[in-house]
């Protein structure tokens, strides 16, 4: 919505707050300054949610056609937990698109098992029932927060647990299902503007540098071991120019890999 | 790109109550930062926006700046507020592209709030700097609403 100067300056000055254009900005940032610029987790990488937000603006997504088998919950190793505690609160913002209460209480169990195994219970367990009762009825919009307050719950659990370092795989797992969701969608409903909502050059950069300061430890895990190849290839296909609209075979490509990114990350 | 205002939001910021409490490891001051924020863009969830469960907290000397990148979606609309623990103090945000060149934003600033509104026509980074004005160390707290 456009609305003029003058209405804006109007309304301001009956409520008494004084307000005007920003003239002390510097109209240009130095290369140094986007060099140096911060980038942190839970500001600079967007919610899964924000990219299902934008894509319900070019068309009408059939959410339940991105849902998946459900994945397995007993896994071993910490780096994959965390990958997939990622994927599972992507799965549940799309089960929350598709409105879709029990596919989110069968969501919601899955992490609080999965968050179990990594010690966290406490508060997400708290999260866990806050989510079925906002299923259960129907709260769709509160839902939307639960889930992202859970993903911080999860991660803030990792702090205080000494695990920093998996809340980036938690991060990074949360993406890539997010986007192989959207991008099968896209791949199926194709349009050019669908599909410019893939470019996403600087998340995958932020992401793959944090998998490169992880402990070596973490790093020695198999799965991690073999993702930064593959984060690579999948940003190599998001990085496309601004102007440039990708094909439906590239989002295929996009999807494929994400998908077979996924399937490596969901193997026991 | 689009710009937009919605009057209401004004009004509404007027209206509402305080903040959430923070974590125990907050300062006073980030708190208070933290409520000022939330004092204006609580007012944003009320035209729909929905708050990004996560902020930037942290203390401008004179003179300095913060810029942090940020990762949007076209299609979307975000509004990005913040606030500061002086209301002595008088603080910007504003919004560059990928480039480093200002955007054209619906701006706000309200002494020790401010804001700044925008829905970009393409995705991928984009960086926002906030700056006290008047020279005045300040504890800041920045976050983002978005539709």
């Amino acid at each position: 919505m456009i609305v003029s100067r003058r209405i804006l300056i109007g309304v301001l000055a009956l409520t008494g707050i004084h307000a005007w254009a920003a003239d002390e900005a510097v109209s240009q940032l130095s290369p140094a300054d986007l060099a140096q610029a911060v980038k942190q987790d839970n500001f600079s990488v967007p919610t899964p949610g924000e990219l299902l937000a934008a894509l319900n603006k070019v068309g009408k997504p059939n959410w339940q056609a991105q849902y998946r088998a459900p994945i397995p919950t007993a896994y071993t190793s910490r780096p994959q937990i965390a990958l997939n505690l990622g994927g599972l609160i992507a799965d549940g913002y799309i089960a929350v698109e598709a409105e879709d209460s029990q596919q989110v209480k069968n969501i919601g169990k899955d992490i609080l098992t999965l968050a179990k195994t990594l010690g966290i219970n406490q508060n997400v367990l708290r999260r866990g029932k806050s989510i079925e009762d906002f299923a259960e009825n129907n709260e769709w919009s509160t839902l939307k927060e639960e889930l992202e307050a859970t993903q911080n719950e999860v991660k803030l659990a990792m702090d205080e647990q000494h695990d920093e370092e998996l809340t980036t795989l938690v991060t990074l797992g949360g993406w890539i299902r997010g986007t192989e969701a959207v991008s099968g969608w896209i791949a199926n409903n194709y349009s050019g503007p669908a599909a410019k909502l893939l470019r996403q050059p600087a998340i995958i950069e932020l992401l793959r540098s944090k998998l490169a300061t992880l402990p070596p430890k973490t790093q020695e895990d198999e799965l991690v071991k073999g993702l930064d190849p593959r984060l690579k290839s999948l940003q190599d296909m998001v990085s496309f120019p601004p102007g440039q609209t990708p094909s439906q075979a590239d989002v295929k490509k996009l999807n494929d890999a994400a998908a077979d990114l996924i399937s490596s990350i969901t193997k026991r | 790109m689009k710009l937009f205002f919605p009057s209401a939001i004004l009004i509404a910021a007027l209206a509402l109550g305080p903040a959430a409490a923070r974590a125990d490891t907050d300062t006073d001051a980030e708190v208070a930062a933290h409520r000022a924020v939330l004092d204006l863009a609580g007012a944003f969830t009320n035209d729909g926006f929905k708050l990004r469960d996560g902020d930037h907290t942290g203390t401008l000397k004179p003179g300095e700046a913060l810029v942090i990148q940020v990762n949007l979606y076209a299609g979307n609309q975000y509004w990005f507020s913040v606030g500061t623990s002086d209301p002595k103090t008088m603080v910007s945000v504003q919004l560059y592209d990928e480039t480093g060149k200002l955007l054209k934003t619906d701006p706000y600033t309200n002494a020790n709030r401010a804001a700044t509104g925008f829905a970009p026509d393409a995705s991928g980074p984009y960086y926002v700097r906030v700056a006290d004005t008047l020279g005045t160390p300040a504890t800041y707290c920045l976050l983002y609403s978005y539709k």
